[in-house]
């Protein structure tokens, strides 16, 4: 199989020394429920040609939750060829309708939600937050998600709460601001996720940003790891919270008696082993008792948010991850499913919803608590 | 007298009622104008048309011929040029519809004169017409004046209210100019939508999904419109582009494309308001719009708006109507 | 079969404000998400499903600035082979008809069996530009296609009526068809596939490049003026339920519950 530049699959992804071992394909939390199969994939990927993948729908079920790649004993990467795969198809123009509306969205508006790119900022109207041609230490990467979906629109609204209680100081770009591309490239979106990286780190550079905090794993991660020429340093915003509350600067007073469970976002733990600054915020709530999940942190399980899923359809069956985790927790006792990620504050709410566990059980993003435990 | 002409459209042995809402809107402007209105009747076995327009015209000039039949906008195009370069009307009304978009502007071409097409209305400034019509999807208004007489307009359906005006119309017949068969365009057939199993068009209540739902073959968005369509006991229909992408079959769709309804309940989730969507549904008793966006044109013709997201507000609106059920 | 299709790069105003500009002649675009026409989008997919089941050559148009290009760049990377732009300072307050004449001087010239232009834009909605242009050549045309079917010198086509009614015509070639929204599923094209396309040929043209003078267009040329845009007056305006989802969906039930519309 030759990759979208012409190379081969074997070369480029150092496929040759693949065991077959199926560590991949056992730890991949969709395997099991669609046809999805990262072992096999890798070897179709050195035995077969293109046109093996075209009818390949299940591609589209990856959350690129990156598991596989954590459990490979050759430390290969089957979640990048299925994301070659997927490049492919878009080449050839083989993609579900809503990845073809989300992509063209992003390459139209600069967001995959079809939203207006002059509405970005409306979340934050009466705000009156800095912008980022004043200057400011640090540069708020809001993201797509917080800024459009209504109930994430929350977790940016609580994050400047707590970024003003802790004295951060911050602007944001407002309606300038354009999707990370994160998503994009996951979706096999390769030129269009070089064209947005290339636009933001012009952006960035425009204003002279040095440090960029994002709400969301899923841009800490394509900025820290995948952008090339971005000078700033970058972090997920429970990594600077976490220093603020170090440093005394983020003082969490009002109690909140609640049992809070915490689920890993891929993009922060397995991919980027960020564990312990959400669990210290969390658990430096007055009154509030963490609960670990039995699979938790590198064993933790994917929401099925991510690589696209927001908008794609999984030919998966059975029971979503995140309705699982919702039943566990409730088992476990939690009341309160904490959540880092947008995709995964989506994810789960829904599940709440779908397993029937409304009012006995909510999802908040540790933002939203920490607005708790200051005011 | 000048004269203005009302072009009369009819399918199928029926005259549409954009025809009457154009004898009856041009009435005023005619006055100012000086001019009678002539309704320009054009067909093959029309005499009951003539009848049923008597009332609503000065005059009707009539010009019957087997190739005008059905509609067909090559042969309507020779015989109209031929009338209005013999008669100088000063003003030519056509409707905004399938037929006049096919029609008019060839037909202004040909003339050389000039055209506003999908008026709403009409002022004399200075002696000179200016249309009224509607840009980006009806948020903005334009005023646009017509450089010479005479002058030619495409009207939107039901921008003008069909009252008879009970005159009593002279009828003139004129020969068909029509000499040899039109050969560059022909009618072969009428092709019906699909039936599907319900029919909208009897509903009492409807649930109308648009473009703000997001992917409608979304179980999940599914069945949170289902939910409250059930508990309302209405019907789900839709604007275009649900029908576009396949989510929903084409005889769910309202509007100039698809289906004209009336219920008591017309409630449009993130539905902005286009006419061609309005256009079918703003006969409807009670009219609700949840949407987003507070200046979607959709608030101009609903009773009652709700501006937010319709996926928070819809799922309690369910559990309310269940409440409201239960309680009586 | 040679085909060619107008498309016209436009502002997406669904969901954005439109605000007016002061000399009350157009609205501001800063801040508007601007691409491909929708309307055309489906008329250059017919085109290139055309080009694909019987072979030959697309050619893309459009009236307008350097950025239009965008939308040419994708008609090129979608399988247009090559793409034509008109610009000239004179074509500023053209209306329909001026339009007409321009599209005209740059086709006559040309080889063509079916000329595609969307049924309407998105922006002004004039819905006259195809049929008009048809006249100018001397072609037949058909306006709001829903299905064309060539066969020898002729097609079969469908043409959308109101009430989900169609009608079915047999149109002579070389014609213009005017395309209606749901004809096809237009494709994907990759910034990668708009990348490779810029090696395609595209050529900008001015008037005086296809023969026309300053004054047979612009508002000297045009038949109609723009006097001035304006925000609607609201007329009727609904009576908006404030509050939390919790609060305006109850208010609403309340509502429904008093006009006798909620089935008991
Ligand atoms: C000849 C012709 C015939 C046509 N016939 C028809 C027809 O019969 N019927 C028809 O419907 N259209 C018809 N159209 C198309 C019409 O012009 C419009 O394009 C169409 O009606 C728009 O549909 P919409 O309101 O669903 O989508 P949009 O105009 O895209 O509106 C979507 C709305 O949803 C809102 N929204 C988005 N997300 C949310 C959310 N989460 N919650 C609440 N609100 C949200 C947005 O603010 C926006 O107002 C026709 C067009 C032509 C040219
Ligand atoms: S885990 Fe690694 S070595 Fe084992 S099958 Fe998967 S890719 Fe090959
Ligand atoms: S990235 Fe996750 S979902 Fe995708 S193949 Fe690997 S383990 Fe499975």
């Amino acid at each position: 199989m030759e990759t979208i530049d012409g190379e081969s699959f074997g070369e480029k992804y150092d496929l040759f020394v693949c065991l077959q071992c199926g560590k991949c394909t056992g730890s991949c939390p969709l395997s099991m429920r669609s046809q999805l199969s990262p072992r096999k994939h890798v070897r179709e990927a050195l035995l077969f040609d293109n046109e093996v993948v075209l009818d390949k729908e299940f591609l589209w079920d990856c959350t690129t939750c990156a598991t596989c790649r954590l459990r490979c004993p050759r430390d290969l990467q089957p979640v990048e060829v299925i994301i070659g795969m997927r490049s492919i198809l878009i080449e050839e123009a083989k993609v579900p309708a809503t990845v073809q509306e989300a992509l063209e969205s992003t390459f139209k508006n600069g967001n995959p939600w079809g939203r207006a790119p002059s509405k970005r900022d409306e979340w934050a109207a009466e705000l009156s937050l800095k912008s980022a041609s004043e200057g400011a230490e640090y540069l708020y990467y809001v993201g797509c998600t917080p800024a459009y979906d209504p109930r994430v629109q929350n977790v940016a609204k609580s994050l400047v709460r707590v970024f003003k209680a802790a004295g951060v100081d911050f602007a944001i770009l407002g309606n300038e601001e354009k999707c990370c591309g994160n998503e994009i490239r996951r979706m096999g979106e390769v030129g269009l996720f070089e064209m947005l990286m290339e636009d933001n780190v012009e952006i960035f550079e425009n204003y002279g940003v040095e440090r960029i905090v994002t709400s969301s794993p899923h841009c800490y991660n394509v900025f820290k790891n995948e952008y090339e020429g971005l000078k700033a340093e970058v972090f997920h915003y429970t990594q600077l919270l976490c220093e603020k509350l170090d440093n005394g600067l983020l003082k969490l007073t009002k109690e909140l008696k609640k049992k809070v469970i915490y689920q890993d976002p891929c993009f922060l733990g397995k991919q980027n082993k960020i564990f312990e600054e959400p669990r210290k915020l969390i658990s430096s709530i007055p009154g509030v008792e963490l609960l670990e999940y039995d699979r938790e942190k590198e064993r933790s399980v994917c929401c099925e948010g991510g690589g696209g899923r927001m908008w794609a359809e999984a030919t998966a069956t059975g029971e979503r991850t995140a309705e699982t985790r919702v039943k566990e927790a409730v088992a476990l006792g939690a009341e309160i499913i904490a959540v880092a990620c947008p995709f995964c504050m989506l994810t789960f709410e829904d599940a709440v919803k779908m397993t029937g566990y409304e009012g006995k059980i909510e999802v908040k993003d540790i933002s939203e608590l920490l607005v708790e435990a200051i005011e | 007298m000048a004269e203005v002409f009302v072009l009369v459209e009819h399918r199928r042995g029926e005259l549409r009622d954009i025809t009457f809402e154009m004898l009856s809107g041009c009435r005023d402007l005619a006055k100012n104008l000086n001019a009678s209105i002539t309704a320009v009747l054009l067909g093959k076995n029309i005499d009951n048309f003539v009848e049923q327009l008597k009332s609503w015209a000065d005059k009707i000039l009539v010009v019957e011929d087997d190739k005008l039949e059905n509609f067909n906008a090559e042969a309507y195009q020779r015989v109209l040029s031929h009338l209005i370069k013999e008669r100088k009307p000063i003003l030519t009304l056509i409707g905004h519809t399938s037929f006049g978009m096919d029609l008019a502007p060839a037909l202004a071409a040909e003339l050389g004169i000039p055209l506003a097409t999908d008026c709403i209305g009409f002022e004399l400034q200075d002696g000179r017409l200016v249309a009224i019509r509607q840009m980006y999807g009806g948020k903005v208004n334009a005023r646009i004046s017509f450089k010479t007489a005479p002058y030619m307009a495409t009207i939107r359906s039901a921008a003008f209210k069909a009252e008879e005006p009970g005159l009593s119309a002279e009828v003139e017949k004129a020969p068909s100019p029509l000499t040899e068969e039109i050969t560059t365009k022909r009618f072969l057939e009428y092709v019906e939508a699909a039936v599907g199993e319900v029919d909208i068009t009897q509903a009492e209540r409807i649930v109308a999904v648009g473009r703000g739902v997001g992917d409608y073959s979304d179980e999940k968005v599914r069945s949170i419109i289902e939910e409250l369509a059930n508990e309302l006991g209405a019907v789900i229909a839709c604007s275009r582009p649900i029908v576009d992408k396949g989510w929903l079959p084409k005889d769910r769709q309202v509007g100039t494309s698809g289906k004209t309804v009336k219920p008591k309940l017309y409630l449009a989730l993130g539905i902005s308001g286009a006419f061609q969507h309005v256009a079918g549904m703003s006969a409807s008793e009670t009219i609700v719009a949840v949407n987003k966006d507070p200046k979607a044109p959709i608030f101009t013709v609903a009773d009652y708006g709700i501006v937010d997201d319709l996926f928070k507000v819809v799922p309690v609106l369910t559990e309310k109507v269940r409440e409201a059920k239960g309680g009586s | 079969m040679k085909i060619v299709v107008c498309v016209k790069h436009v502002p997406d105003t669904a969901e954005a404000d439109v605000v007016i500009t002061p000399d009350k002649k157009g609205i501001k675009k800063e801040g508007l998400a601007f691409g491909i026409n929708e309307w055309d989008e489906y008329a250059v997919e017919e085109a290139i499903l055309m080009k694909e089941k019987y072979g030959g050559e697309v050619v893309a148009i459009t009236i307008g600035g350097k950025e239009s290009e965008d939308t040419l760049r994708r008609c090129l990377a979608k399988g247009a082979d090559r793409a034509i732009r008109i610009e000239d300072p004179a074509l500023e307050g053209s209306d329909a008809y001026a339009l007409a004449k321009v599209l005209c001087a740059v086709i006559k010239g040309m080889e063509y069996d079916i000329i595609f232009t969307g049924a309407q834009a998105g922006d002004d909605g004039f819905g006259q530009v195809g049929q008009t242009l048809a006249e100018l050549l001397g072609i037949p045309h058909a306006a709001l296609v829903t299905k064309v079917e060539p066969q020898d010198g002729k097609a079969k086509v469908h043409r959308e009526l109101e009430g989900g009614l169609e009608e079915v015509l047999e149109i002579q070639l070389p014609a213009v068809l005017a395309v209606q929204t749901g004809i096809n599923e237009p494709r994907y094209v990759s910034i990668m596939g708009i990348r490779k396309a810029k090696k395609k040929e595209l050529k900008v043209l001015s008037l005086s490049d296809i023969g026309l003078s300053p004054d047979e267009v612009g508002e000297k040329g045009s038949l109609l003026t723009l006097e001035e845009l304006y925000i609607p007056p609201v007329e009727k305006m609904a009576e908006i339920l404030t509050g939390a989802p919790d609060e305006t969906a109850t208010k609403l039930a309340g509502i429904l519950d008093e006009r006798g519309l909620i089935p008991k």
